[in-house]
């Protein structure tokens, strides 16, 4: 049944897959020292947590601002994705304080997290491989139209809203918008869900590895993406273990080792051969 | 979007890739298998038994055993696609349709009050299910193959055993499941209502897209603030709603309950859904599929008979369809769902829907024009259908 399919001429896709994602504009940006009266959109005060007899974090604190990207550096173990969780309302504190924007916050639980636009942005659960891209993109949100309780998903609204969302990170989807999540490359994977974030109001973009399983044409692309979303004032944690990564995006830079803050510094303070020793030698 | 313009009318073409195309999209519907199904048995059966198999008398009673068939499965199927079974659809059939007849002839409820009361019944029986599967993260499989055993038990005790028996209405019996126009039953009316209604939930709501993302990938969906354990819940309901549905029609039908009303209905259903082109892994199907895997289903049944085959043929032939049925789903299917459009679409659907429809336009444009030789009305048209 598919035999003029396959046979009626090669399939049609360059090798390369990221093919698929044309960049609008980028531009480089200098880095400046955070501003004095700044508020952070997210600040973390001395935040401990431990599981039964196993201490995950002691007494970490970090802050992460509009327009920057705080890169969150750390080997396996060091407590990264147990602040994330924090920071996303999954886990609760043992102790230390959460601010947002200036005010303390306890999370109840992930939903409160993300009606305050803290966004997380998982490796493997960026979009569901059988579901459109479309249906991808607004998925939690999507549009609908009638009235009262005859309202129904507006699926031309969606493909409007998913177009503006890919506009926002600075790109065009050139692709069917009805093309299913499992034809997608992990990269474009991430930038859909940094798109389908910024998109979406997030306050806070958290990155859980975005780069880590990709090929390095990707991952560049991906970082690019990331930093195109902080030009556009969005504040960002990026948690990853690729220094190169961390470097080539990042305005500051935490390094976590064993649940502490081991040093944090801005990125044109430090240079990959010290981050890289410093790293081994905390770790 | 950019307009398409540019990969369809710069090199339109061939008529193979855009017959290819059409058939690769036909085969991306969940549906294309059970359709193939049905065909093939189709021709088969009117084959071997020409005087018999295509006859009104034959489509009646083919419709009469999916509808009641299907409405259980279209449930099973819409929780398939969230990512669960039900094994307990059966035994609620038979738990309800013991509630209608107890109402009636025990309590003289009148029929309007007693299937709605059975239906609700369904749905709580449903949801029991649900919460406890959400609650206490067990697989719904063993969950419900727990309360199948548990409420076919009640229904044993409850009937102890005995058919019971019920004077129906000439009205119920009509509105469930009387003839209508040309001999058809209204179970068939019914059938299709409810699978409209639940394409339409699957397909065209917020609750749909839900239950779609939530059976594939949870954690995701979870992530972007889809309540996955109330969906669950829901679609236990719906489940044992419509299982609850068909038990009334059934009472309708026989003017009975019997302690094994029921019984093999969920693997049944199972396999129906499975014919229908739905993933047992959740997240992908149709609930038109899972209408024509009902089909199929009542055509063998009653197509059998009518060929004189042996009675352990239903099984085996049953059996053979299920597992056909998910091999070409899974293998076909998947590599279908990875397949890309083919070349001259530029990887672009909408410029593919152009060319498709450009193409049958100019075929019509082109019937107008012997007509017409200045093609005026061609001309004048074309520009017109190639837009979707």
């Amino acid at each position: 049944m598919s035999g003029p399919a396959r046979s009626g001429g090669e399939r049609n896709y360059s090798g390369d897959r990221e093919a698929g994602i044309v960049d609008l504009h980028k531009q480089p940006r200098p880095i400046e020292p955070v501003a004095p009266d700044a508020v952070p959109v997210m600040e973390a005060i001395s935040i401990s947590k431990a599981f039964g007899p196993t201490t995950a974090l002691v007494e970490v604190s970090l802050k992460a601002y509009a327009g920057r990207i705080l890169a969150l550096l750390g080997d396996n173990g060091a407590g990264k994705s147990t602040l994330i969780k924090i920071l996303a309302g999954v886990f609760r504190p043992d102790g230390g304080e959460l601010r947002f924007r200036g005010e303390t916050i306890a999370f109840a639980d992930p939903a409160e997290a993300r009606r305050l636009g803290i966004a997380t942005v998982f490796q493997d659960l960026a979009v569901c491989e059988l579901l459109s891209i479309t249906r991808n993109v607004v998925l939690g949100r999507e549009p609908l139209k009638g009235f009262g309780p005859f309202r129904w998903f507006d699926l031309k609204r969606a493909e409007a809203m998913t177009r503006a969302a890919f506009e926002g990170l600075g790109v065009r989807w050139e692709r069917g918008l009805d093309e299913r999540g499992l034809n997608i490359s992990g990269g474009e994977r991430q930038s859909l869900a940094i798109a389908r974030a910024m998109f979406f109001g997030s306050s806070l973009l958290i990155l859980d590895e975005p780069t880590s399983a990709l090929a390095v044409r990707q991952a560049s692309r991906v970082l690019d993406h990331i930093a195109f979303a902080r030009d556009q004032g969005q504040a960002v944690m990026l948690i990853t273990h690729n220094f190169r990564h961390a470097l080539s995006v990042a305005d500051d830079i935490t390094v976590l080792a064993q649940g502490r803050v081991a040093a944090h510094f801005r990125r044109d303070q430090i240079e990959l051969e010290q981050l890289t020793e410093l790293v081994a030698r905390v770790a | 979007m950019p307009e398409p313009a540019k990969s369809t009318s710069a090199a339109a073409p061939s008529w193979i890739v855009i017959f290819g195309e059409a058939a690769r999209r036909f085969l991306l519907r969940p549906e294309a298998t059970a359709l193939a199904a049905v065909v093939v048995l189709f021709a088969v059966f009117s084959i071997l038994s020409p005087a018999l198999f295509p006859t009104k008398l034959t489509y009646i009673s083919v419709m009469s055993v999916a509808a009641e068939l299907g409405i259980v499965s279209i449930g099973v199927t819409l929780l398939m696609i969230g990512g669960h079974f039900d094994l307990s659809v059966g035994s609620v059939l038979g738990l309800t349709s013991y509630i209608v007849v107890a109402l009636m002839r025990d309590h003289g409820v009148p029929p309007i009050l007693a299937a709605p009361a059975a239906i609700i019944g369904g749905a709580l029986l449903g949801a029991l299910n649900g919460v406890v599967v959400v609650r206490f993260k067990i697989h719904s499989f063993v969950v419900t193959l727990g309360s199948m055993l548990i409420w076919r038990g009640v229904l044993i005790s409850l009937t102890g055993g005995f058919p019971m028996m019920v004077s129906i209405s000439p009205a119920f019996r009509g509105i469930m499941a009387g003839p209508f126009l040309s001999g058809f039953r209204m179970s068939m009316l019914w059938f299709f209502a409810i699978a409209i209604a639940g394409t339409f939930l699957q397909q065209r709501t917020r609750f749909g897209n839900w239950v779609q993302a939530a059976g594939q990938n949870p954690q995701a969906a979870r992530n972007l603030g889809v309540p996955v354990g109330r969906i669950a819940i829901a679609l236990f309901a719906l489940a044992g709603a419509l299982a609850a549905v068909a038990g009334v029609i059934q009472v309708a039908r026989f003017s009975s309950v019997d302690a094994l009303r029921g019984e093999g209905m969920a693997l049944q259903a199972v396999a129906v859904t499975v014919i229908g082109g739905t993933l047992l892994t959740g997240g992908y199907g149709s609930v038109i599929g899972t209408v024509l895997g009902a089909i199929t289903f009542a055509m063998i049944q009653v197509g059998l008979v009518l060929v004189g085959a042996p009675g352990h043929f239903f099984q085996t032939l049953t059996g053979l369809i299920v597992v056909g049925a998910v091999i070409l789903n899974t293998d076909v299917a998947g590599r279908m769902l990875r397949s890309r459009p083919l070349r001259g679409f530029h990887r672009s659907s909408e410029a593919a829907d152009a060319a498709i429809l450009a193409a049958a336009a100019r075929r019509e444009s082109r019937d107008v024009e012997e007509a017409d030789p200045q093609g005026r009305i061609g001309a004048a048209d074309r520009g017109e259908r190639a837009k979707p």
